[in-house]
């Protein structure tokens, strides 16, 4: 039993903290927010120091990490909210990819994608999605919630194929395709793709299909970890500003009820912490993981939300301010926790793991 | 990081199961009530059977009489005997005392006590609390007063679990005045024979025995019976709580996750267990339990490397705590108007386990201390937030 990450990732969380601090500060995520959605400067220097390449092999042109790795930089990508599809592209997409994606698929898209160049999104959520193929190939429907399709060049789509699901890998510029942004009250961009009438070749297949179901866990454990790393931000800002906010000649902090708050915190950060790398580490060790990945997604939605809610109350009047960076972790938590299944969708999966009829 | 026991620990879990398997927990009777803490009733037949495997004193010094195993068998030990709801209630005080002993003891405790220990024959109570002091310990006012040789010790503790059913008190004294506040206590380990020492149970909410109010009317007691030099016993009654928040609650975990297993084989039983509402509570306290274990087992790895303590152990503790309350709660809710048939009346599901867990889960949060305590410490120690002012 050992908790500590290996020296080497210890390495791998304290420079991604530190290029963050210094790359991707609470202005520039507000300005990617209020604009396009993805800062191509901060993508090109994350892609340099090997993060979009961090799940894959070296043979493609990757950095050959573990998810156990790209977790631990995961969270510090949602400490600083930094912008951009790191997660569909280079979690989901990219897992998706290496389970599922044909020799020439993955030497075509996959080193273009760690270099950066090259952004697949996902179209995997159920919610929304009334994608079919008819018996002549042809791809029609509509999926919601899919982040970054503006500026991807290609999508996973799950589809419905006669009784069965397929998982296709489609170019976006292929004829039929239409993209309509959806306005979130958050960073992350979101849109409704189209797909009228769209052919599908053989070579647009991902098989096996339920490799989908691998690329979704990769993608719960990573949204997991950005709300774990979001909310260990908003604790260490919550106990900074209760330390320094003096009212009636003391600080908050030296009241119960701020402490007593705090220590909720702590706990509920701790403990989704806990889970997290609990259930990343089996997943990254090959071993079922299943029902931990779920219960680790299921409770940080929970515990990490309720972690924001309670500083807002803490920070008082200024966390209602857009200058203030709470709201943006906030945002970024309540997106993360509705990613790659809620939790009603994740407790269902445990509630079937602990053997509820 | 790794998130599995080692194949040794793994291989002592079988031997605890094939223990478990050999000998029927209905097999070994039962002498003081069930807390609920997840270590089950007090039983000294289960005791003298975990000795006679050497369990008790596993980890101990090979010089004391140990294996000199690594903590994290006992930790194992725990989980697979809670996992099976197994009478281990007086274990962890006894290994605590156990290692107080071992660790600043005089020569006759050692020779005296910890033979009994390892036998299983001596488990012990805290003489901690008093009537005007609960929260704030260091209110006290038991002493002992030097007499040669002897201390002699006056005073009222209350609220020792066990009391009369153990053998021997920890009983923190007073044994000077100084300016500081937290010097000048000592503890000793008194037998529970010694004349002037008067037990009396006090009945629970619950309708059976548990807590003790001890009366100490002039209890003479060798000096060698101190533990720890004099006036020194503050820091060990912290090591002691610290040690009881982690040793007292480790197996709350997995013990619950024994009841949530019967929960949940009730609720496919029953059909309630289609409910969608239902199934995502229980789905919900899987996921909490799970995350109760993890907290304690980071913890244990704190311990286990020498690394600095703060505020793990406390929040682990009110989260055992309030996690237990919950369950049990879930629980009542679940058997709705079977919820209050107690253990051994007609028609009483689960055994009537679900009632008795909801009434002494009352407790949790306030024994060995309460959650606001305890939350306090959290947010003092582990996050740094200024104390409050304290009266002298």
């Amino acid at each position: 039993m050992d908790f500590r990450p290996s020296p080497a990732q210890q390495l791998l969380v304290s420079t991604a903290r530190d290029f963050l601090r210094k790359h991707c500060p609470p202005e520039l995520v507000q300005r990617v927010l209020d604009a396009r959605g993805v800062d191509d400067a901060l993508w090109r220097r994350m892609a340099e120091l090997g993060w979009q390449g961090l799940l894959v092999p070296a043979d493609f042109g990757g950095s050959d990490g573990s998810l156990l790795d790209v977790i631990l930089l995961t969270e510090e990508i949602g400490r600083a909210v930094a912008p951009g599809p790191f997660v569909p592209s280079a979690v989901v997409a990219t897992a998706a990819l290496l389970a599922a994606g044909t020799a020439d698929q993955k030497k075509r898209l996959l080193p273009a994608m760690a270099a950066g160049e090259r952004i697949v999104g996902v179209a995997l959520a159920s919610a929304g999605n009334s994608c079919a193929i008819d018996a002549r190939g042809r791809l029609t429907g509509r999926a919601l919630f899919v982040e970054a399709a503006h500026v991807a060049d290609a999508l996973v789509v799950v589809a419905r194929a006669g009784g069965d699901t397929a998982l296709l890998l489609v170019p976006t510029d292929r004829r039929g395709i239409a993209r309509w942004p959806l306005e979130t009250i958050g960073s992350e961009k979101l849109f409704e793709v189209a797909f009228d009438g769209v052919a599908i070749g053989a070579d647009d297949r991902l098989e096996p299909a339920a490799a989908r179901r691998e690329a979704l866990a990769a993608g719960a454990l990573a949204r997991t970890a950005e709300m774990v790393g979001a909310a260990q931000r908003v604790l260490e800002l919550a106990v900074e500003h209760a330390k320094t906010r003096v009212q009636g000649g003391r600080p908050i902090g030296g009241h119960q009820a701020i402490q007593h708050a705090c220590a909720d915190l702590v706990r509920d950060v701790d403990a989704s912490r806990g889970l997290l790398y609990a259930a990343a580490w089996k997943a990254s060790e090959g071993a079922p993981a299943a029902a931990e990945v779920a219960m680790a997604k299921a409770y940080a939605s929970e515990a990490c939300l309720t972690v924001v809610r309670r500083a807002h109350q803490i920070f008082g009047a200024i966390g209602y301010c857009e200058e203030h960076p709470l709201h943006l972790l906030h945002k970024r938590i309540h997106a993360a926790s509705l990613d790659c299944g809620d939790a009603a969708l994740h407790l269902e999966d445990v509630a079937q793991a602990i053997g509820l009829a | 990081m790794e998130f599995e026991f080692s194949a040794a620990e793994k291989a002592f879990a079988e031997d605890v199961r094939r223990f478990l398997r050999d000998n029927p927990l209905d097999r070994f009777p039962l002498d003081g009530m069930d807390a609920g803490y997840g270590s089950g009733a007090h039983s000294r037949a289960f005791m003298r059977a975990l000795a006679e495997r050497g369990w008790i004193s596993m980890c101990w010094p090979e010089a004391y009489g140990g294996q000199a195993r690594p903590m994290f068998f006992k930790l194992v030990l725990f989980e697979e005997l809670a996992l099976a709801g197994a009478p281990f209630g007086p274990l962890a005080g006894s290994w605590q005392t156990a290692d107080a002993i071992i660790e600043y003891g005089s020569e006759r405790l050692r020779r005296d006590v910890l033979p009994a220990v390892a036998r299983g024959e001596a488990t012990f109570w805290q003489g901690y609390s008093e009537p005007d002091a609960g929260s704030d310990l260091l209110a006290l006012k038991t002493e002992a007063r030097r007499d040669g040789d002897h201390y002699v010790i006056r005073g009222h503790k209350i609220w020792s679990s066990h009391a009369g059913i153990a053998t021997h008190g920890l009983v923190f004294t007073r044994t000077s005045r100084e300016a500081r506040r937290s010097r000048g206590f000592s503890m000793f380990v008194v037998p529970n024979e010694t004349p002037g020492m008067d037990i009396r149970p006090i009945r629970s909410l619950t309708g059976g025995v548990y807590h003790y109010e001890v009366f100490l009317d002039d209890v003479r007691v060798p000096a060698e019976l101190r533990l720890g030099p004099e006036g020194e016993g503050f820091q060990a009654l912290l090591n002691g709580l610290d040690s009881d928040r982690f040793w007292g609650r480790f197996y709350k975990a997995p013990a619950l996750e024994r009841v949530l297993r019967r929960l949940v084989d009730h609720a496919n039983t029953t059909g309630a267990g289609r409910d969608a509402v239902l199934r995502r509570q229980l789905a919900a306290m899987a996921a909490e339990i799970a995350a109760l274990r993890l907290l304690f087992l980071r913890a244990a790895c704190l311990l286990r490397d020498g690394a600095p303590i703060s505020y793990e152990t406390a929040v682990a503790k009110v989260y055992a705590d309030e996690t237990g309350q919950k369950l049990a709660r879930l629980g009542m809710d679940l058997l709705g108007s079977w919820a209050p048939l107690r253990a051994g009346s007609r028609e009483a599901r689960l055994d009537g386990e679900i009632s008795h867990a909801y009434l002494t889960s009352l407790g949790h949060t306030i024994a060995g201390g309460t959650a606001e305590v305890l939350r306090t410490t959290v947010a003092v120690r582990g996050l740094g937030l200024p104390a409050e002012p304290r009266k002298a």
